[in-house]
């Protein structure tokens, strides 16, 4: 019982105890407990304990400063947590890592997981029955809002705590053909998503949308509408940029013309299907752009990540972008004004005569497809695909998963000028990990991954270490210097997707899907070198 | 306006919250379309307009894969039939249970008719231009399996060539009797070769409706004659049958291992076309690789490669016994005489895979 005169003592003492307990917890917390959000600037200097974007920063090299696990402890990596998705979608999506709860996805699904326990948070499970259901590369996040494209070409906005749907917003029409598999890149205020459908004489393109409001900001269309006369439609968007937030440039990857095998009704370069293109992310205009495979008759997308490395090139400082490209060829530009400096094969090509003074490959017109067919390096699946290189800057190298690979192509008239107007079929191809000298093209070591092709997308850390998965469903760490295996685990399954890392409470961890299993990896507790782990004990 | 509504909302492909989803906006139409024409008119091509353009078009062309065309349907189901399923819907179409008489009537009437333009879709643009197919009700829902799933690899004419086979040239199609062939490649994929196709978690009755598609598919396809996209034996003549043959006895190397009366003897009747050509090309990672491991001990093991990673190498012995390694442990060499063929590639000429083929075709 409190007697009426003690109140105002218990009173101020509780008050007391309070402020002080406020103090406290404000000097050795690391910072106030935030709402789950994300804000613009941690996408531009990502935190060591987040991945906020696709390709974990805007640069697409996919290097980690993280130097907890290295090639000496390695050896020691197990499993933290898996979890599992119990669904049959293969998992192609690079997580997104904030506030410690990770977020991904297959095609209409998206999972927010607990990063420490691994248990889930929340599922949104939303079917759509128009539109490629061919994969899903993850979310984006802006504050506390998450962005999700679905296969039915629209983008939706979601309350990253609890997922439910703030707004819902066309990206293309579904039944013209489009559909939508890739994670948006968030530059500013514009959440920037793009498209698939090369089924059909469509035009490629991106659309900026307002992340709070959803209206579309601008649009800008990869080639001519469809009918315009001797051009070409394609150009499809489906795999996330990158931005220089100096030059104030997204770097974008785009994908093949239609119709696809037949180019008989697009002469010429075909601008700007399998190109580079740099744009203002403000405006959405065209900056400049670089034809990687011009007049492509293969279906070679050249979606792949355009990699942003400011280094030295031949003594110059230069601001680079970096793209393996799916017809087989290496390309490194300069950032600033798309002028080539180097292009190099990475692997077993067969279609071009030669290079032109731009830098870019000349298509050989006789091994267009033809009715009777022709063998073609590589194959349509190409070179690499859409999984992530990575660039690591102490070694100069740039590590990507190559499939060298052999197909017949066949087109004739009665296969007409619509859609994919022919047929290619692969006859053979093998995973093979290569790293290459960014300055010259030669590979520097090469790591075996297997018949048919691997599939998984790399990770360098600055501790000297490589991630990626082979054929047979293993996780690697590699020596990046030599590419020698330190530590594995099978997986049951193929990695389709890229591998990421980010700290948390003071311990690496690495996570990579496979099949339908998400798996983070980390090394044992207390065996890390961290400070505070054996401080405590 | 109302299909990109449609496309909008989830809609469970099993059909039930696509029923409820459908019928809740059909009857928004439909009050729409009451306030349009005053009191609900008899007449059948008012109610068509009121409860049935939306997913079957206005037209009645259909909007392919989901919505079949209804143009002909007196010639495919009974007025008996038509009500029925007016009544009780199917799939992804809701029941119209309440619908009065008078209107199921004037509607049957109605579908008796021959639409105005022509039986051509907006689908012609999803099939290379060519003209809409006319599918049954199960396989349209299997059309629509289809294009979510398969069409990427097989095309969306199940023709092929995007990496994935032709469906319409498959022996294994061809054979499959309402998916019995169909549903067990469909499920469990293709993993044990270099062609990648993955497993898809289908239930009985969407196996049957992808078949239903894959078979209309085939009929489709052979209907076309001299227009159907793919590859034909006639497209691969263009070589010369004595080179082929000047090419298999020396600079191609492939009577090292191959006889045109012995291994090779009959391969031109076993395959044809395309399929002869990518076999004679690469006939596929096949039981031949042979393995021989040895032991610590300096026990050499030979038998037939099963299994092989960084880390462990597998092999089933002659009497079928499956043995493996930890490849630290021991030491192996792998025979693989098919190599020789990806050694090839780079070598080749078009014009040499043209007469080999040439000369490979009169092996009968």
């Amino acid at each position: 019982m409190i007697r009426s005169d003690e109140l105002p003592m218990k009173l101020f003492a509780t008050t007391l105890a309070l402020v002080i307990g406020a103090i406290l917890l404000g000097a050795t917390g690391p910072r106030p407990l935030a709402a789950q959000d994300l804000e613009p600037a941690q996408l531009l200097h990502p935190p060591a304990d987040s991945w906020p974007l696709y390709h974990g920063d805007y640069s697409g090299r996919r290097h980690s400063k993280l130097t907890q696990i290295t090639p000496e402890n390695v050896h020691d990596l197990g499993l933290a947590w898996a979890f599992q998705t119990d669904q049959p979608a293969e998992i192609k999506s690079s997580p997104l890592l904030v506030d410690g709860i990770l977020y991904f996805t297959v095609p209409d699904n998206i999972w927010a997981v607990d990063a420490r326990s691994g248990h889930m948070i929340w599922h949104f499970d939303h079917p759509t029955t128009e539109g490629d259901h061919i994969g899903h590369r993850g979310v984006a996040m802006y504050k506390e809002w998450l962005y999700f494209t679905t296969p039915d070409a629209h983008l939706i906005s979601l309350n990253a705590k609890d997922g439910t749907v703030r707004w819902d917003k066309v990206i293309a029409d579904v039944k013209k053909g489009y559909w939508s598999t890739m994670s948006p890149l968030v530059v500013h205020n514009h959440v920037i998503a793009g498209v698939g459908g090369d089924m059909d004489n469509l035009p490629g393109l991106l659309r900026s949308f307002d992340p709070e409001t959803g209206d579309v900001q601008w649009e800008w269309d990869a080639t001519p509408p469809a009918g315009t006369p001797h051009r070409t439609t394609g150009g499809m968007t489906w795999v996330t940029g990158t931005y220089d937030p100096e030059l104030n440039l997204v770097y974008w990857g785009t994908g093949n013309p239609t119709p696809v095998l037949n180019g008989a009704s697009r002469p010429g370069d075909n601008e700007w299907t399998c190109s580079i293109v740099a744009l203002n992310p403000d405006t959405g205009k065209l900056v400049w752009g670089f034809s990687a495979s011009p007049h492509d008759t293969h279906d070679w997308d050249a979606v792949e990540i355009p990699v942003l490395v400011d280094g030295l090139f031949h003594g110059q400082p230069r601001k680079m972008v970096m793209q393996s490209s799916r017809n087989g060829y290496f390309f490194v530009l300069d950032r600033t004004n798309g002028k080539s400096l180097l292009t190099v094969r990475f692997g077993p090509t067969n279609w071009a005569l030669g290079v032109d003074k731009e830098g870019r490959p000349i298509p050989n017109p006789d091994k267009e497809p033809k009715p009777d067919g022709r063998l073609i390096a590589p194959d349509e699946g190409g070179m690499t695909n859409y999984r992530s290189p990575s660039f690591d800057p102490k070694t100069g190298l740039f590590i990507v998963d190559a499939h060298p690979s052999y197909s017949l192509y066949f087109t004739k008239p009665a296969d007409g000028d619509y859609g994919w107007a022919g047929a290619d079929y692969g006859l053979w191809g093998k995973g093979i990990l290569e790293a290459i000298d960014y300055q010259t093209g030669k590979i520097r070591w090469t790591h075996e991954l297997g018949p048919g092709g691997a599939g998984a997308g790399v990770l360098t850390t600055d501790a000297g270490l490589t991630f990626t998965g082979d054929a047979e469903g293993n996780i690697l760490a590699l020596d990046t210097d030599t590419g020698k295996t330190l530590w594995h685990s099978g997986t049951g399954a193929s990695m389709q997707t890229s591998p990421i890392t980010y700290e948390l409470d003071g311990r690496q961890y690495v996570v990579s899907g496979s099949g339908g299993v998400m798996f983070a990896w980390v090394l044992p507790q207390g065996s890390a070198t961290s400070n505070s782990a054996q401080a405590s004990r | 306006m109302l299909a990109m509504a449609l496309g909008l909302l989830s809609i469970d492909v099993s059909g039930t919250a696509g029923q409820a989803l459908l019928a809740a906006t059909s009857s928004q139409v439909n009050s729409a379309a009451q306030r349009t024409h005053g009191s609900a008119s008899a007449a059948g091509d008012a109610v068509y307009a009121a409860h049935c353009a939306i997913c079957h078009g206005e037209n009645r062309e259909g909007i392919l894969p989901g919505f079949p065309p209804l143009a002909g349907i007196d010639h495919q189901l009974t007025d008996a039939q038509i009500a029925e399923l007016i009544r009780t819907g199917k799939g992804r179409m809701p029941p119209f249970a309440t619908m009065p008489n008078e209107e199921v009537t004037a509607l049957l009437k109605f579908l008796a008719t021959a639409p105005a333009t022509g039986t051509t879709s907006s689908a012609s643009l999803s099939l290379d231009g060519r003209k809409g197919l006319q599918l049954s009700p199960e396989a349209a829902a299997g059309g629509a399996i289809f294009q979510q799933n398969c069409a990427f690899c097989h095309g969306r004419d199940a023709m092929g060539g995007e990496t994935g086979p032709d469906l319409t040239r498959s022996k294994l199609v061809l054979s499959d009797v309402n998916g019995s062939q169909i549903g067990q490649v469909v499920r469990e994929g293709r993993t044990n070769n270099d062609k990648k196709m993955p497993a898809f978690r289908f239930s009985g009755p969407e196996i049957s409706s992808l078949a239903a598609f894959i078979h209309a598919r085939v009929a489709a396809a052979d209907a076309m004659k001299g227009g159907r996209r793919g590859v034909e034996v006639s497209d691969l003549q263009t070589g010369n049958l004595e080179a082929g043959k000047r090419y298999f006895n020396g600079a191609g190397g492939c009577a090292k291992c191959h006889s045109p009366t012995g291994d090779l003897a009959g391969v031109a009747t076993r395959y044809e076309g395309l399929q002869l050509e990518e076999r004679m090309l690469y006939p596929g990672r096949t039981a031949r690789d042979t393995v021989t491991v040895t032991l610590p001990n300096g026990q050499e093991v030979t038998g037939s490669l099963a299994y092989r990673d960084e880390f462990t190498i597998g092999l089933t012995e002659h009497d079928g016994t499956y043995r493996s390694w930890p490849t630290e442990d021991v030491k192996y060499t792998i025979d693989s005489p098919v190599e020789a063929h990806v050694e090839l590639f780079s070598r080749y000429t078009d014009d040499d895979i043209h007469n080999l083929m040439a000369y490979i075709q009169t092996l009968r």
